[in-house]
């Protein structure tokens, strides 16, 4: 058998690598896996470019960054697959939540409208800039924030503060009034709302109702070296998938997820977290685990948008070079999971649900929308 | 020059610091040593090099620095020199990570980094001793305990008791403490309770 290092982080979105464990699927595979519980983000980022893994949870934006050439660069991350979609929230203070509802502001527009109005009123009256912590530069998280204040007419370089603090710490912070509000993968938004530390002001579906969050990363010369090896984990996952998305094992799951060599969070906050209008993690492996290049591209997208990298890149490549469709259809079809035609699709712009084109039956898929109402189009030739 | 480690472990901090100051390139330097990381008081120091810890939560918000100028009263940046490889890697495998200011000398880096990788390893293995020594010393009370037990309850010599158990050990192939926590285990289930 060969032995396969993994990493993850203590979040809800790491069930698909934990439960491959626990349900067996990386042994059916012919895999010896030893799971890693990692503490931060650039140790998993190192580790993965290093040697000291093989695969890990990560971050959507992480193997794009390193595509991209930022942060420190050695040996490629591909990404053969998402771990389901959806799963942060945002987490404000009970003071501004309580201004928002002053100012009657109910949806996300109106919030982010709100706070322009905030941001305002402080610098007349000389207090602090408004700051707000992600747990890590390149995330989806930072991206969400600035998309819905941009939304709003708050500039994201200019008017915000922003802190990277690991995600445990971020409830201590705002109850200390050290930031106004934070984005964090569940359950650690669920924990600061139990404790009364703050308020949840949107999950991701609010924002996106199929939001990209994690995927599973492969260290490139790995992959290179055992690609059927690097199909065979990428199946083993999704087989986890397949038990995961089944609702009469939620409960099963919470209990694994919250145990202290996985998560290790009160279970109470993890069942908050999964349950309806929590943080809407989706695990379903025919709707939310194709690593779509329109997603990839999306996030490149946002990187330019915000300054972190120049406009002057290929993208087109190093989206298809990181994202790898192509392992998940032979890691899919075996499971007897329909195939996308398409590598790409629209993003958003769906308010039902629609059929998107598959084999060897098309995929009913859950409605597609982001708050603003935008649509992110990909050109086909 | 100025080192600031951070490491939630105070007495693997003092070794890295004690390892730095035997290093003959950095006479001189000022080591500070903070549990967790704390921008807002970098400044204070304004350190050349970081090394912190990979186990700390802290450590993206370090890593963050390079991006946030504005924030950081210095730039830092991780140092990964391909050419060394090698010692980034065993740096990372023991568990330690640095972050240097935009332009430090590589191979001074390398060479701080390898002796905090070397004092990393040396605390691992001075705490697995530990451990190891003090499970030793549990299992000679427990085995003492069930030569007790033996003795009273057939009527032997310590010795005797002592042989029994051994050869039970080697008959069963499993340890001879473990073979005196059944006998400790059954011997509580046979006492008769006073009440």
């Amino acid at each position: 058998m060969l032995s396969v290092r993994i990493g993850f982080s203590p979040l809800n979105d790491a069930a698909l690598v934990v439960l491959a464990e626990v349900l067996g699927c990386y042994a059916a595979e012919g895999l010896d896996v030893s799971l890693s519980r990692e503490a931060n983000w650039s140790n998993i980022r190192d580790k993965l470019s290093y040697g000291l893994l093989d695969a890990a949870h990560v971050l959507a934006t992480l193997p794009l960054a390193r595509g991209l050439g930022l942060g420190p660069t050695i040996g490629q991350i591909i990404a053969p697959m998402a771990l389901g979609a959806n799963g942060n929230s945002v987490v404000i203070s009970s003071k501004l939540k309580e201004v928002f509802e002053g100012m009657g502001a109910s949806t996300l527009l109106e919030s982010a409208r709100a706070l322009r109005l905030v941001i305002q009123h402080r610098r007349a009256v000389s207090e602090g800039k408004v700051t707000l912590a992600i747990p890590f530069n390149y995330s989806p998280h930072h991206f969400v924030l600035r998309h819905w204040l941009a939304a709003g007419g708050v500039d994201p370089d200019r008017q915000v503060q922003w802190v990277v603090l690991p995600p445990s710490r971020m409830a201590d912070h705002l109850r200390d009034g050290v930031i106004d509000g934070f984005c964090s993968g569940s359950p650690w938004p669920q924990m600061a709302e139990l404790n009364g530390d703050g308020v949840v002001l949107f999950s991701d579906p609010a924002f996106w109702t199929l939001k990209p969050e994690k995927v599973l990363a492969l260290r490139g010369t790995w992959a290179d070296e055992h690609p059927e090896e690097a199909v065979a984990l990428t199946r083993a996952v999704l087989r986890a998938g397949q038990w995961a998305a089944d609702p009469a094992n939620a409960n099963a799951m919470a209990e694994v997820l919250s145990q202290k060599i996985y998560v290790g969070a009160p279970l109470e906050a993890v069942q908050k977290a999964l349950a309806p209008g929590g943080a809407g993690l989706i695990l379903d492996p025919q709707t939310t685990t194709f690593p779509w290049i329109s997603h990839a591209k999306w996030f490149i997208g946002q990187f330019v948008r915000w300054g972190l990298t120049e406009g002057d890149h290929d993208f087109d490549a190093i989206a298809r070079r990181v994202y790898r469709p192509d392992l998940w259809r032979q890691a899919a079809e075996p499971l007897g999971l329909s195939l996308p035609l398409d590598d790409e699709k629209d993003e958003g712009g769906a308010a039902e649900a629609w059929t998107l084109p598959a084999e060897p039956n098309d995929i009913l898929m859950p409605p597609n929308t982001l708050f603003d109402g935008g649509v992110f189009r990909v050109s086909r030739a | 020059m100025n080192v600031l480690i951070i490491d939630p472990d105070d007495a693997r901090a003092a070794l890295v610091a004690e390892g730095l100051r035997l290093d003959e390139s950095l006479t001189g330097a000022q080591i500070h040593h903070w549990p967790r990381f704390e921008l807002a008081r970098l400044s204070d120091i304004n350190p050349d090099m970081v090394i912190i810890a990979c186990e700390s939560p802290d450590r993206d918000t370090l890593d963050a620095l390079q991006i946030a100028h504005e924030q950081a009263p210095r730039p830092v940046a991780m140092f990964v020199d391909r050419s060394d490889a090698n010692t980034t890697a065993q740096a990372l495998e023991a568990g330690v990570a640095a972050y240097v200011v935009d332009g430090y000398s590589p191979n001074r880096v390398a060479s701080i980094l390898a002796v905090a990788a070397h004092r990393f390893n040396l605390m691992q293995t001075l705490r697995h001793d530990l451990t190891k020594a003090k499970a030793d010393l549990a299992a000679r009370k427990t085995i003492d305990r069930a030569k007790g037990v033996l003795m009273t309850s057939r009527g032997i010599s310590e010795e005797e008791a002592y042989r029994l158990m051994r050869k039970h050990a080697m008959d069963s192939g499993r340890p001879i403490a473990a073979i005196a926590e059944d006998i400790l285990s059954i011997s509580d289930l046979l006492k008769k309770r006073d009440d």
